[in-house]
């Protein structure tokens, strides 16, 4: 059998990759096998997670055609790399995956309106995590409640409005004020 | 507000519900992923790195009650097949980026019919936290989920931002980091053809639909998985009421659309149902797709009390116990793939399962 890379020399490796109950198979010969660091045998095993990655890819599963065709659209002409942990924009975009947390605020030109298109939403309306800041809590329940004024002046329900407006002015007194 | 604010009148009919239901949606896994504020993600972490959280992590797990129960596995000690077989039992999405160092899995009891749920350490993001339960099991679901999730919120600070929420490797993640899927046997809406008009209605509710199992770009075995889209701009309870609102809508569907080809063709539904059977009783080479197919109608025959030779199968489990990769595991085949023996094999373990006379 032939190498299915070279199209040349006889293959000597064979591997087969089932998933989802596909099965695909990749014939590698010497020559070619060295380029993907398949030489010894020890280092074969090591690496084979490694090494099933490189020659079949790999994705998450949740992504769907609509997010990979956005996807496609992040640009990396200047390639600019995050300077905490040093991932760059074309491998954000190879992976799908950021290399930090700091990734969203320092590559966020870039990456940002491509999340607001996928997810339809910058603002996360969920859950705050218990060790949170006490100023990020406050700033989080004020915006709610500002959600939550516009609904009762909708509905013509001021009573309520003005009490929720109280409560809005003095939870910003309380982060603003004194900053505590 | 949208589905959220739609009540179904399923609801108001608690009757029978839950057991039609559960006959239709199949399996719950919810799952929730969280980064340890301070540190790179997986994708850039080094090994070093990994372990040290790893051990950080089994530190704090093996400190508390509710993990008493848990297995713990170091996912680079385990053999390749033992991990497979793992990850299909707990149905942990497998990937095979990087190397493994670091990455491990704290495993709780599969209790038969209750949620297993798992811990997975360094995958795509430090922490995934998720839960498994048979049948339509939202809520039930999230909140083993979040159960966990507390005791480590106790112990570790989050990567969290005011306006993205919980910080994850993937941008899809972001917000609430919350994934609700749903695996649905769906086998009238398809033989209606509703199926895609159900799919463009779907996802303009926010929930995506795909073939579980995809075989020559169609669902094998009518199974379907539905699962949000989106995870940030909506809260954990809009995610979780919206799934379970368009669960039970489809599962209506599907209801319904049974009911309606039962009053139309219940002598066609009938052969059609005993004929899959005889070919599963008899066959002594099946493919996957071909055995995904006729199961599928058996399942359906059971549910509709039209056949009652069949012996009480997990329609689900059986489906997993007879892929190639499970057949290759279980049956130690390594190098000696051949289609026709793997065929042959699952043959057999369909007749042995599904025929009441079998030993």
């Amino acid at each position: 059998m032939k190498c299915d890379f070279c199209n040349k020399n006889k293959a000597t490796i064979y591997l087969i990759k089932i998933q989802d109950n596909r099965i695909e198979r990749i014939n590698i010969c010497d020559e070619c096998a060295e380029k993907f660091s398949l030489h010894s045998d020890k280092d074969f095993y090591k690496d084979l997670p490694e090494i099933i990655y490189k020659l079949f890819g790999a994705g998450s599963k949740d992504i769907t055609d609509r997010v990979k065709k956005v996807w496609g659209n992040l640009s990396y002409r200047n390639n600019r790399q995050c300077p905490d942990c040093g991932i760059d924009l074309k491998t954000i975009k190879k992976t799908g995956l950021a290399g930090c947390s700091n990734c969203y605020s320092e590559l966020g030109k870039a990456l940002l309106p491509l999340i607001k298109n996928i997810q339809g939403s910058l603002e996360s309306k969920g859950k705050i995590p218990l060790r949170t800041s006490k100023k990020i809590r406050i700033e989080k329940s004020i915006k709610s409640l500002k959600n939550k004024l516009k609904n009762e002046v909708i509905i013509e329900n001021f009573e309520e409005a003005a009490r929720i407006r109280d409560k809005i002015k003095k939870l910003e007194k309380s982060i603003n004020g004194h900053g505590r | 507000m949208g589905m959220a604010g739609k009540k179904f009148n399923l609801i108001d009919n608690n009757t029978g519900r839950d057991e039609f239901i559960n006959k239709i949606i199949l399996k719950t896994r919810v799952n929730v992923a969280r980064n340890i504020a301070g540190r790179k993600f997986t994708s850039t972490s080094s090994s070093r790195d990994k372990n040290v959280l790893l051990e950080a992590v089994k530190k704090e797990v093996s400190s508390m009650k509710k993990f008493e129960d848990f297995r713990f596995y170091r996912i680079k000690d385990l053999e390749n097949s033992q991990r497979d077989l793992l990850f299909r039992d707990y149905m942990i999405d497998t990937e095979f980026t990087g190397n493994m160092q670091g990455r491990g899995l704290f495993a709780g009891n599969r209790t038969h019919g209750e949620g297993a749920s798992a811990v997975i350490i360094n995958s795509e993001d430090h922490i995934n936290i998720q839960s498994v339960y048979p049948g339509l099991n939202i809520y039930e679901a999230y909140n083993e989920v979040i159960k966990i999730e507390k005791i480590f919120e106790k112990k570790f600070d989050f990567a969290f931002d005011k306006d993205l929420g919980y910080l994850t490797a993937s941008p899809f993640n972001l917000g609430t980091a919350l994934r609700i899927h749903i695996i649905a046997h769906l086998p009238v809406v398809v033989l209606s053809s509703e199926i895609s008009d159900l799919l463009k209605r779907m996802s303009r509710v926010g929930c995506q639909v795909k073939g579980y199992f995809i075989e020559q770009s169609e669902a094998a075995g009518n199974l379907f998985e539905i699962f949000n889209e989106s995870t940030l701009g909506r809260s954990e309870d809009d995610i979780l009421e919206e799934v379970e609102a368009i669960c039970l809508n489809v599962a209506e569907e599907e209801e319904n659309a049974r009911e309606r080809l039962k009053k139309k063709d219940l002598p066609g539904i009938k052969d059609n149902v005993y004929r899959s059977f005889g070919l599963l009783k008899y066959a002594k080479i099946l493919s996957y797709e071909e055995s995904l197919e006729l199961l599928s109608v058996i399942k359906l025959g059971v549910d509709l009390d039209i056949i009652d030779n069949v012996s009480d199968f997990d329609f689900f489990e059986l489906v997993d116990k007879i892929s190639n990769s499970r057949i290759i595991i279980d049956m130690e085949l390594g190098g000696k793939i051949n289609s026709d023996y793997i065929d042959s094999i699952r043959a057999d373990m369909i007749r042995k399962k599904i025929t009441k006379e079998a030993d």
